[in-house]
């Protein structure tokens, strides 16, 4: 999906509803996010920064975990989990449209902010159809949200950082909302707007909106840009990596040698045809070699073709960590014992056969 | 028990009635809508919609102070219509409002506001 990768979220979601196609809108970063289409319709989104349907209807006691655990093992597989808790009369239809049409633009505030976008053709949600929105309204209404929390006070860092209450509040008399007061209630310190939440069973965006009347008030501390956000303050030094470059030179070599033994064998026998020696591939050589045989043509360029396949096996060795010093004798590690008999056995047992047989007729 | 769909539908078979919508109060955005909306903009009306109910949420004029004394409904009553808000109690975290326009000369207030109340319950219940 490189061509699909291009633009940001809200201009992929734009094109993939545009085009009515059903699938899965993934978004990278942080908090990143999925969207989900059937027909170029928003189906459901989820995001770490949002309590999805579950969180929300447990957390509330509205249905109990069980039942919704119950409901999600059952509907998972075939994508009814909507269906079943309506089915089950757990829910109400409004009920469950509500609750989904509220998780779902919430998500994709934060799911549609920024991020690399990839779509991945034909996924669907375990939750089922239970809404369609318009793919453009998600977008209007997520970027409206943006300048909604904005125009309270635009410091984007209270949405993600930690929130920390002021110890003393700056007036004599403070009013708070009911959520204004479980947020501070529940804020120690090091839990995130997200971590609050995910624990209230509040909407994501709600949560937010609040935290920055919060810190507009001056009640919880707003976050500023450290120094250690800074990538380039401290430079580590990059890991040691010694060792692996000599294996990435040693390492091609060791695999391919039974092709290459297929090769000096060949050589000197064409020597006096003169005319193989351009053939660059095995197989070939292997198959002008066979006419002086025994050995039928195609027999021989058979077991050959698998040749390539072997050396390109023997490529991973070489990012593989250096060994430690082994007695001489002793066994290697499991992990990387148990792979090299793999280029000689089977077809390459064959074809050296095949080819001492060959040797052996031309004496 | 029925849908949003079904609900909006029932709203505008309310006597007098020329748009319906529910509205989250929180963005001021309408979730489902249905008819006409002031000034032709739903999403216009429902960011207005949010103010009011958030409005007499907050301030202390409209807020009670016995417990579990909420917020039921808004009237708004022009010359020429009625704009009827009523809350909709959700056990899980949502905060929504069910919005309804009626036509000043073929709405009655009273009957409009009763079968809100029905409706609002119906679609969680």
């Amino acid at each position: 999906m490189t061509p699909a990768k291009s633009p940001g979220p809200a201009g992929l979601l734009t094109r993939v509803a545009g085009e009515r196609r059903t699938g899965a809108l993934v978004v990278g970063g942080t908090p990143g996010g999925t969207v989900y289409l059937a027909e170029g319709q928003v189906t459901y989104a989820e995001s770490a920064a949002a309590p999805g349907v579950g969180e929300l209807l447990t957390a509330s006691g509205r249905l109990a975990a069980r039942t919704w655990q119950a409901a999600l093992d059952a509907g998972s597989a075939r994508a009814t989990v909507g269906r079943l808790l309506l089915d089950q009369g757990h829910l109400t239809q409004g009920e469950l449209e509500l609750c989904v049409l509220g998780a779902t633009y919430d998500a994709a505030y934060f799911a549609l902010a920024a991020g690399t976008a990839a779509f991945h053709e034909g996924v669907r949600h375990w939750l089922g159809d239970v809404v369609s929105i318009d793919a453009a309204a998600l977008n209007r209404e997520s970027g409206r949200r943006t300048r909604l929390l904005n125009e309270i006070i635009a410091n984007p860092r209270i949405d993600t950082a930690a929130v920390i209450p002021v110890p003393r509040p700056p007036r004599e008399r403070i009013t708070l909302t009911a959520a204004q007061w479980e947020l501070l209630v529940h804020a120690d310190g090091q839990r995130t707007p997200a971590d609050l939440a995910q624990l209230l069973g509040r909407a994501g965006f709600a949560t937010i909106q609040e935290l920055r009347r919060l810190a507009a008030l001056g009640l919880i501390e707003q976050p500023r840009a450290r120094a250690t956000d800074n990538p380039d303050f401290v430079r580590l030094p990059r890991m040691r990596g010694a060792s692996a470059p000599a294996h990435r030179h040693a390492a091609p070599e060791s695999p391919a040698a039974g092709v290459s033994i297929d090769l000096s064998i060949d050589v000197p026998l064409d020597g006096d045809t003169t005319r193989t020696r351009a053939t660059p591939a095995p197989a070939a050589a292997l198959a002008t070699a066979a006419p002086a045989s025994a050995v039928s043509t195609s027999a021989v360029s058979a077991p050959a073709v698998s040749a390539p396949a072997v050396s390109t096996s023997g490529d991973p060795p070489a990012e593989r960590p250096r060994l430690d010093r082994r007695k001489p004798g002793a066994k290697l590690p499991k992990e990387i014992a148990a792979e090299p008999p793999q280029p000689h056995s089977g077809t390459d047992e064959v074809l050296l056969k095949r080819i001492r047989t060959a040797l052996r007729a031309l004496r | 028990m029925p849908g949003v769909k079904k609900c909006l539908q029932e709203a505008m078979a309310i006597p007098g009635a020329i748009g319906a919508s529910i509205v989250d109060y929180t963005t001021g955005f309408p979730v489902a809508m249905t008819g006409a909306a002031p000034n032709e903009d739903h999403e216009a009306a429902a960011a207005g919609t949010a103010d009011v109910v958030q409005a007499a949420q907050s301030r202390s004029l409209f807020v009670s102070a016995v417990p579990h004394d909420l917020l039921e409904d808004l009237i708004i009553t022009t010359a020429g219509g009625y704009h009827l808000l009523r809350l909709v109690p959700t056990d899980f975290d949502s905060r929504l409002v069910l919005y309804v326009w009626l036509d000043r000369l073929r709405g009655n207030l009273a009957v409009a506001r009763r079968r809100m109340q029905t409706l609002a319950e119906q679609l969680v219940v």
